[in-house]
């Protein structure tokens, strides 16, 4: 209040506009207040839909047996619902998928901020999002079709879908989402600190690794929780590579092993099961466990950012350069735990050459590193980093080159054009193309605002306290929900409990919470890289608060966000589990005339065509590719946007 | 848990919120509707049958919609919807497709989701018809007692080796011993061979809520629990995929989907006599497995879905299952 009669000072204002003016700030907050909250709300509404199903099957068979039995055949004689194998299956299959993907993220991630000349850049930062935008079950069918096969011939093993064939393909799945958000935490890295740290003599790898990457380092964290969360919750991929052996592997290392997850538990016994039986109950006690797995491990990484955060306080003002021993000897822990996982693997697993070419690196690197010159280490840093930025490259060639090799013969006006005939072996897909449109296109008009609002609440409006620590414990549960669960919880809630029944608004109301946390994070991340003097010199000038929000604050973050909208759109396009039960017909003559009928969707399609209709591989390919140029589409029109936005930003 | 003690205020809040989202996209989506029909119409209908269309499902959407009670009449435009197996959806989608062409009122939505989901949604009405390749447990049978289950095709489940293996025949112990684990080696079974392997048996099977797995552990393994060690498959296709480029594999798929990419074996019945899986063999009975498919209904079907029903069982119907691969009902 006292801020508000300093500023009618300056406005000379009257007192009712003051009033009416307090009014409407109050009434802005609540909104967006509002807005933070839903995330929450539908969390618990998750969790007590879960619940409400999965408790019978905790009453029955005892917490301790579900949890621990060591045996899951639901369809037995005498069932078992054991689904410790499960989760190990999991936490297994995570662990190997970040193992893989954060260096070559971070490296990648490094290269396109700081090294890339600004015109790779312009290349480099599209084709990353590009992977984002390839359907699961594209990367499902990839994954079957060539990464078992070469995990098979390369470890003569009887079979390739094993926990490697799982975790690189998550790896892969979740490159796109860690890449661009710590690109974007590093690149946003004040200039003063680069610029500060070559003057004194560093030289470029010194200034990246001790001086950037530290800074950004609660960005990369998030990053790689985001990651986390798509890797824990991807169903479809997983379970057409993983084998889905109900085991765990035996020794517990051995990733040629077949195993199963709890999301593909989920994915493949689902839909076929009796609603309200054992079995029914056992696989929402599942989805229940998931939850809570999701919520230890991003508690856990809120904890260690909050550790990261507290040792980067404690350090004179505007330093850096954290020196903090404890962090030092963090890192050095991570990096012993990693570096002895890798030979766990390799010795378990990998060809003996292989083994031994890494062995023999790692040694010669701890042996010889304080031979080499900083100019040398730098050569061979870059050379690492390159490398990484090019293995992701060859990653999305080969997928992309084997979609378009396939998938082009289909392509013609009638396939545009048409509506399937003959089970889509025949005919086009029109309705499918313009279903997915309307899907996304709902999705994203229900979270932006609602996603947006709510990191305006968490950024501009709160200091951190209990209601901000709840609000973003639901954001992040929300995030590491697995689209399975969403795609239950649609079909549970709004097509069956508000009898919405199967239509196209349950499916943009589903696909909206699903990507409804990525708009947030990201929306949050690019608010809090706009610096706060911005704020504090706009509020000195007289501007209420939410001037300074709206004219000053978003502005400048408006690429930020709208890349976080690409993020969600290529995610909601693809994906399959979401609207399998709630929005989907596999064919339809006519176009949807209200949100209340159901559509035709691309990913669903393909899912049925790969599946369960012979004989339709051209098509099925084609769909792929319509499917990825369509998100190619929405990328360029967003990568205009964004690149717009920048420019004005700056001139 | 923070949440949970104002969960009643949170929900409400909850529905409130959601409503108004609802209505927001409500209003979104049709203005963008109304922008397209003059271009994507074309192809499909006329834009009078689009504006009929919109009118009937406008006034049947906020309640289940329920087109059983009104006579089929041209020029008059009806919906049905059907959802369920996605094994039983290549029939009934295609029966739909040459439906339509001679009723061009009539317009059927169908999806999939699976047997359990089809039962669910016919049990809640949200749909008028419910697809399941497994039969309806006497749980679900005491749920919605007023089910009429019909049977509109018979589906015969072959044992599938990838082409480089040198069998010719399994016998019904040897297919179960290999489900069951006791079994491992392709060597051990005579006559069968994976050359440039080391002749391990892969184990590929269904999920256990199929049908498909269902009736196979039933009928072959006499309700005994295949190994752990299976590599479970939620689909027909995916179980082909994966035995087309694994040599050592063996797996069981819809007769429907036997391709030349696979090898598809016969069984040693009984001393006398080698089966193999075709068409024919199913339909007399002589080959051992084979399972029903099912259309479910809430009452007797009337309207248009008891004359969709009754199309799929005519002989025009009929030949649509034997053109999909499915055994065509006696």
């Amino acid at each position: 209040m006292k801020f508000m009669k300093k500023m009618d000072g300056v406005f000379h204002a009257s007192e009712g506009t003051a009033r009416f003016s307090v009014l409407k700030e109050q009434s802005i907050k609540t909104v967006f207040f509002f807005t933070a909250l839903f995330a929450v709300i539908v969390v618990s509404f998750i969790l007590l839909f879960l619940l409400r199903d999965g408790y019978p099957i905790f009453a029955q068979v005892g917490l301790l047996n579900f949890l621990l039995g060591p045996d899951w055949a639901p369809s037995a004689v005498e069932p078992l619902y054991g689904i410790f194998p499960l989760i190990i299956g999991t936490l297994l299959v995570t662990i190997g998928a970040m193992l893989f993907a954060v260096p070559l993220s971070i490296g990648c991630a490094i290269y396109i901020s700081e090294l890339a000349s600004p015109r790779t850049k312009k290349i480099l930062k599209p084709a990353v999002e590009l992977l984002a935008g390839i359907p699961s079950v594209v990367y499902g069918f990839f994954g079957l079709i060539v990464l078992t096969n070469f995990i098979r011939v390369t470890f003569d093993i009887p079979t390739g879908e094993t926990w490697l064939a799982a975790s690189v393909l998550l790896g892969i799945m979740a490159l796109p989402t860690i890449i661009s958000v710590s690109e974007d935490a590093i690149s946003s890295v004040p200039h003063e600190y680069k610029e500060g740290s070559l003057a004194i003599g560093a030289t470029q790898w010194q200034t990246i690794s001790r001086v950037l990457v530290p800074a950004a380092l609660s960005g990369i964290a998030a990053a790689i929780i985001l990651g986390i969360g798509r890797a824990i919750g991807e169903t479809m991929a997983v379970l057409m590579v993983a084998g889905n052996a109900a085991i765990i592997p035996d020794p517990i290392w051995n990733i040629l092993s077949p195993l199963r997850t709890l999301t593909a538990t989920l994915g493949i016994e689902m839909g076929e099961v009796s609603v309200g039986s054992e079995h029914y109950s056992a696989l929402f006690g599942v989805a229940v466990v998931l939850l809570i797995i999701t919520l230890i491990i991003n508690l856990s990484a809120v904890a260690i950012l909050r550790h990261l955060k507290e040792g980067r306080a404690h350090c004179p003002a505007r330093k850096p350069l954290v020196s903090s021993a404890t962090r030092e000897s963090l890192a050095r822990f991570a990096g012993i735990i990693g570096i002895a996982l890798v030979l766990v693997f390799l010795l378990a697993a990998a060809p003996w050459w292989l083994a031994a070419l890494v062995l023999l690196t790692i040694g010669a690197w701890y042996f010889g590193r304080d031979q080499l010159s900083q100019k040398q280490i730098q050569t061979i840093a870059f050379s690492l980093v390159g490398l990484a930025t090019v293995i992701v490259l060859a990653i999305l060639v080969i997928i992309l080159q084997d979609i378009i090799i396939n998938g082009l013969p289909a392509l013609s006006w009638e396939f545009l054009t048409q509506p399937p005939r003959d089970l889509g072996r025949a005919g086009g897909i029109f309705p499918a193309i313009v279903g997915t449109l309307y899907l996304v296109m709902g999705a994203i008009a229900i979270a932006l605002p609602l996603g947006v609002g709510a990191a305006i609440y968490l950024v501009e409006y709160t200091r951190e306290g209990r209601i901000t620590r709840l609000i973003r414990t639901g954001v992040d549960l929300l995030n590491g929900t697995p689209s399975i669960v969403f795609g239950l919880f649609g079909f549970a809630f709004i097509v069956m409990y508000l009898n919405v029944g199967v239509s196209l608004l349950a499916g943009q109301v589903t696909l909206a919470l699903m990507v409804l946390p990525t708009v947030i994070r990201t929306t949050e991340e690019s608010l809090k890289n706009i610096p706060q003097s911005l704020r504090e010199g706009s509020l000195a000038l007289g501007a209420t608060q939410w001037q300074t929000i709206s004219r000053v604050v978003i502005p400048p973050a408006v690429p930020g966000i709208v890349t976080g909208a690409i993020l969600s759109i290529g995610r909601a396009a693809g994906e399959t589990a979401p609207i399998m039960f709630t929005a989907v017909v596999f064919s339809s003559r006519f176009l949807p005339d209200s949100v209340f009928q159901p559509v035709m969707a691309l990913p669903y399609h393909l899912f049925i065509l790969a599946t369960n209709v012979p004989g339709s591989s051209t098509n099925k390919y084609g769909t792929a590719l319509v499917l990825l140029l369509l998100v190619i589409g929405f990328y360029s029109v967003a990568i205009i946007v964004r690149t717009h936005f920048q420019n004005k930003a700056r001139g | 848990m923070k949440a949970n003690r104002s969960s009643s205020l949170v929900i409400t809040i909850g529905l409130a919120v959601l409503l108004i989202a609802a209505m927001a996209v409500a209003g979104c989506t049709d203005t963008a509707n109304k922008n397209t029909p003059a271009v994507t119409a074309a192809p499909v209908s006329t834009p009078a049958a689009v504006v009929t269309a919109q009118n009937a499902v406008l006034a049947a959407t906020p309640v289940a919609p329920q087109a059983t009670s009104a006579p089929v009449s041209t020029g008059q435009k009806q919906t049905i919807k059907i959802s369920g197996s996605t094994t039983v959806l290549p029939i009934v989608q295609k029966a739909a497709d040459q439906y339509m062409v001679t009723h061009p009122d009539a317009d059927i939505q169908i999806s999939g989701g699976g047997s359990g989901v089809g039962i669910q949604a016919i049990g809640a009405k949200t749909v008028d018809i419910g697809m399941s390749s497994r039969e309806v447990t006497p749980a679900e049978m005491a749920k919605f007692p007023a089910f009429v289950i019909t049977t509109v095709a018979q589906d015969g489940i072959a044992v599938v080796v990838n082409p480089v293996n040198t069998a010719q025949y399994l016998t019904l112990d040897q297919i179960k011993d290999i489900y069951l684990g006791k079994i491992t080696k392709w060597t051990e079974i005579t006559g069968a061979n994976v050359p440039n392997t080391n002749n391990q048996i892969v184990v590929i099977g269904r999920d256990s809520a199929s049908g498909t797995r269902t009736y196979f552990d039933e009928t072959l393994l006499l309700k005994a629990t295949p190994t752990a060690k299976m590599l479970e498959k939620n689909s027909n296709g995916a179980v082909l995929q994966t035995v087309a480029q694994t040599p050592g594999s063996i797996g069981y798929v819809s007769i429907g989907f036997v391709s030349k990419d696979v090898k598809a074996l016969p069984v040693w019945y009984n001393a006398q006599k080698i089966v193999a899986p075709t068409l024919d063999n199913v339909k007399t009975k002589t080959y051992p497995v084979s399972r029903d498919l099912y259309v479910i209904t809430n009452g007797q079907p009337t309207g248009l879905a008891g004359d969709f029903i009754k199309y799929i069982l005519s002989a025009d119907g009929q030949k649509i299952v034997a053109d999909e691969g499915y055994v065509t009902l006696n």
